[in-house]
């Protein structure tokens, strides 16, 4: 390794004193890929907290509810105040200029607009 | 956080006690480390970890943090790797990257042997225990730590502020993270886990929603836009606005106001070099060009002179053929003619004949045998004026086969004189215009123009209803059935099919009882519509005269059909505006998402309504009353990276008086610094007294395990 990289101290380490287990002991080279990690919709299923009281607070019974006000609706292009929506493109603009430029946008930014507010179509 | 000093190495490890805790600090963006007691952490950087092939030796390394020297990545292969967090949400999950990322902090505050030093670490609100397991397992049995205290970041943070005075026993802390933002009240000190509330929005929606905007807006300058730019953006220009709607409307208006309020970001733009093209370049281009249309030339006369020589060469046999029909007699003369596939004399004449003409175009010779032919047409085809009565069956043959040819001249002749006459008319026409336009210029202009823009109306018309609407609303791609109309006779013609589909089996089949029965399939016929062709066809004639006219006599003419659509960009040279990203709306756009997280898709309360629900949350507990809530209303504390934002706290306060009853008191403060505090909150705790309590040892953990970790919680008052 370059003197530079060494002397810049940017690289962690292998080997590690103050560790009980270093981590080449703990992940083998070339089995560590296989480790898989629960991710949190995962790890919320294998706690099961359904069968929780709902009187004790956990993760999933702290989460806000949806807003009690009714959602504004917002030009995808301008971000002003939207009366209007595209029923081709479902994207919802605030002026026939906007409405051009719609109209001229490719599918994909059409698609990219609408994953910004979660509303785009999903193949699965 | 960016462009934050590297962390050196600490060398004072071993000054310090094994009673002395370690805190830490474990944020989803960033990850602090130091001693308890210490006003601020030895060691802090982002919490990611990048692991790329070193290019030389092809190992691959761990690379903890962010602020390295750019410089130095250019040892490293980046591509298959990038930064990696151990946080979903605000949960940790992956606990390799965790290691790392402990790995380096330890090592950076500079510990050498096994760590005999209790740990005080943050975790999230309500953390999953499997992830408080998975922790405690790594920090006991990888670390060998003797124990460990988890308590909430934002709680601390709340505790160092009543510390300093800024808010008091009872309160509320809204505090905003990176993927979270949680709101947590205070009875008495300590917090109260059943009101809190949580949702799934922070500064990373702040940053992503900035970060995709710009780059949609600008997709040029797609990879200059990344994400450190993007964060940096964000922290340096976005506010809250005090309110949305009106704040919307001055940009809408493009008032002065918000030209003021827009900031730009001037990208590296370099001219472009216009570079003539030297003498010696366009010398060689000439030549080549040169070379190459001679070449072109070779290419052609050879051709040439291979087709002249195969068409002697046929005359020549066919010649020599005619001459041996003269010297035999007429019953070997069939036999020859048989023999060649040839029906009669005649014939080889004919095929002589076209073979000369053909041979002289070759030779470029002009044609006038043609002429000559058409001349002496009665001559050439005698059998066509003599009566039928008059002829044997052969010569009855030749007659039809002459009667033909003749028509087909004829026919030649007639259009010929046509173009000749239209010719003629047309000189006429442009003689009349010509005249018309001596006497008076400017009239004869209007007419022409006002002629031709009645023409190409005419004409894009047609186009339109042909294209089926395409054309009107800008839109090229696309076929029917899109919301698009169909004209009158296609719509006509769908009727008839789909009548024709659904009225077979109904009642008698009496179809094609009637003549008229059978029209139905021409209007049926996809091309029934174009009968008026003709007509277009003299219209489009005429508009390209009218056109070419007005090219040649008004200077300021320009053809519709080249104007490009306005809201076509044209294509020019770039120049230094096309590489300025405005921020306008996007200043204030952004920060906006919490307060409504609708806007990128999160169907949760903002950050205001979040304290009207925790304080309604509170409600439940029998010792809560309304005097309570106004005494946790005037000690409302905002912390966490996210409330940074210039304007947070008195639109928060606003927002949050329409939720309370009608003069109530209310309060809303911002944390002495929402970025450090709860580390600080912590560093304090873990020093105070009582701390050795709190902590849950390795012992513990090897006698209770799980459910000892489940019953672990720490009391925050202690100081």
């Amino acid at each position: 390794m370059e003197a530079e990289v060494v002397s810049s101290e940017m690289v962690l380490p292998p080997t590690l004193p103050f560790k009980r287990v270093q981590m080449s002991e703990k992940y083998p080279k070339g089995q560590s890929r296989g480790r898989h990690w629960k991710h949190l919709k995962q790890i919320l299923q294998a706690e099961n907290y359904i069968s929780y009281s709902p009187d004790e607070p956990n993760y999933v019974n702290i989460e806000s509810p949806p807003s009690m006000y009714p959602s504004k609706k917002y030009c995808d292009i301008t971000g002003f105040e939207a009366p209007y929506a595209d029923p081709r493109t479902n994207l919802r603009y605030v002026s026939p200029d906007v409405f051009k430029r719609i109209r001229m946008l490719p599918n994909e930014y059409v698609q990219r607009y609408l994953t910004l507010r979660n509303a785009a179509v999903v193949l699965k | 956080m960016p462009s934050m000093a590297r962390p050196a190495r600490q060398s004072d490890y071993a000054r310090f006690s094994p009673e002395t805790p370690i805190v830490v600090d474990n944020g989803g963006s960033t990850f602090r480390i130091g001693w308890a007691g210490e006003s601020d952490p030895r060691v802090a950087f982002r919490n990611v970890v990048q692991r790329p092939r070193h290019r030389v030796t092809g190992e691959t390394v761990t690379i903890v943090g962010d602020h390295h020297d750019p410089a130095l990545m250019k040892y490293f292969d980046c591509t298959r790797s990038s930064w990696r967090s151990a946080f979903d949400n605000n949960v940790v999950y992956q606990f390799e990257i965790m290691e790392y990322v402990l790995d380096y902090g330890f090592e950076r505050l500079g510990a050498t042997e096994q760590l005999d030093h209790p740990i005080m670490m943050t975790e999230c609100i309500c953390n999953p225990i499997s992830s408080r397991v998975k922790m405690a397992e790594l920090l006991f049995e990888t670390y060998g730590v003797p124990s460990v205290a988890f308590g909430v970041d934002a709680a601390f943070s709340y505790k160092y502020n009543q510390r300093l005075g800024i808010c008091r026993e009872d309160g509320l802390a809204i505090c905003s993270g990176l993927a979270t933002s949680h709101a947590i009240p205070f009875i008495k000190g300590e917090p109260v886990w059943d009101a809190c509330c949580r949702t799934n929005i922070g500064g990373y929606h702040v940053t992503d929603y900035l970060k995709q905007l710009l780059s949609l807006k600008y997709p040029y300058h797609m990879s200059n836009i990344t994400w450190e730019k993007a964060e940096e953006l964000k922290m340096e220009h976005c506010y809250i606005a005090s309110d949305y709607m009106s704040e919307l409307q001055i940009f809408q208006k493009e008032t002065k106001e918000a030209e003021e309020k827009t900031r730009y970001w001037q990208l590296p733009w370099v001219p472009p070099q216009e570079e003539a093209p030297s003498e010696e370049d366009l010398a060689r281009k000439a030549a080549f060009k040169e070379k190459q249309s001679q070449r072109l030339r070779e290419m052609a006369a050879a051709k040439r002179s291979l087709k002249i020589s195969e068409l002697e060469n046929e005359l020549c046999g066919l010649e020599g053929l005619l001459q041996q029909l003269d010297e035999v007699d007429e019953a070997e003369g069939t036999a020859v003619l048989a023999r060649m596939g040839y029906l009669s004399r005649q014939e080889i004449e004919s095929a002589a004949l076209k073979v000369t003409q053909s041979l002289r175009k070759a030779k470029g010779e002009s044609n006038e045998a043609e002429d000559k032919v058409d001349a002496s047409l009665a001559e050439k085809y005698p059998l066509t004026l003599v009566p039928d009565e008059m002829l044997t069956p052969d010569q009855l043959k030749e007659k039809k086969k002459q009667i033909f040819l003749k028509t087909t001249t004829e026919g030649r002749l007639r259009a010929k004189q046509k173009r000749f006459e239209e010719e003629t008319f047309k000189e006429r026409q442009n003689q009349q215009d010509e005249e018309k336009r001596l006497e008076n210029p400017e009239l004869y202009l209007e007419e022409l123009r006002s002629r031709y823009k009645e023409l190409f109306e005419k004409v894009e018309q047609r186009k339109r209803q042909k294209t089926n609407g395409h054309h009107s609303n800008g839109h090229s791609s696309g076929g029917v059935g899109r919301g698009e109309r169909l004209s009158a006779a296609q719509r006509e013609r769908m009727r008839l099919l789909t009548t024709a589909a659904f009225d077979r089996g109904k009642g008698e089949d009496t179809f094609g009882a009637r003549d008229e029965d059978w029209q139905v399939y021409k209007l049926m016929s996809k091309d029934n519509d174009d009968d008026d062709d003709k007509g277009q066809e003299e219209d489009e004639a005429e508009l390209a005269r009218v056109t070419s006219k007005l090219q040649e006599l008004d200077p300021t003419f320009v053809p519709k059909s080249d104007q490009l659509p306005e809201h076509l960009p044209r294509s020019r040279p770039l120049t230094a505006e096309d590489y300025k990203i405005a921020l306008g709306v996007e200043r204030f756009r952004c920060p906006e998402v919490l307060f409504q997280p609708s806007m990128v898709g999160v169907d949760q309360a903002g950050l205001d309504e979040m304290a009207a629900i925790s304080l309604n949350r509170l409600s439940a507990r029998a010792d809560i009353d309304e005097s309570v809530k106004d005494r946790i209303a005037i000690s409302i504390l905002v912390t966490g990276g996210s409330s940074l934002f210039p304007g947070l706290v008195p639109r928060l306060e606003a927002l949050i008086r329409q939720s309370r009853p009608y003069l109530s008191p209310l309060k809303v403060v911002r944390a002495s610094d929402p970025v450090l505090d709860a580390w600080r909150g912590a560093a304090i705790y873990a020093d105070s007294r009582g701390f050795s309590l709190q902590t849950f040892s390795m012992q513990d953990y090897y006698e209770q395990g799980e459910a000892g970790l489940r019953r672990h919680n720490i009391v925050y008052s202690l100081y």
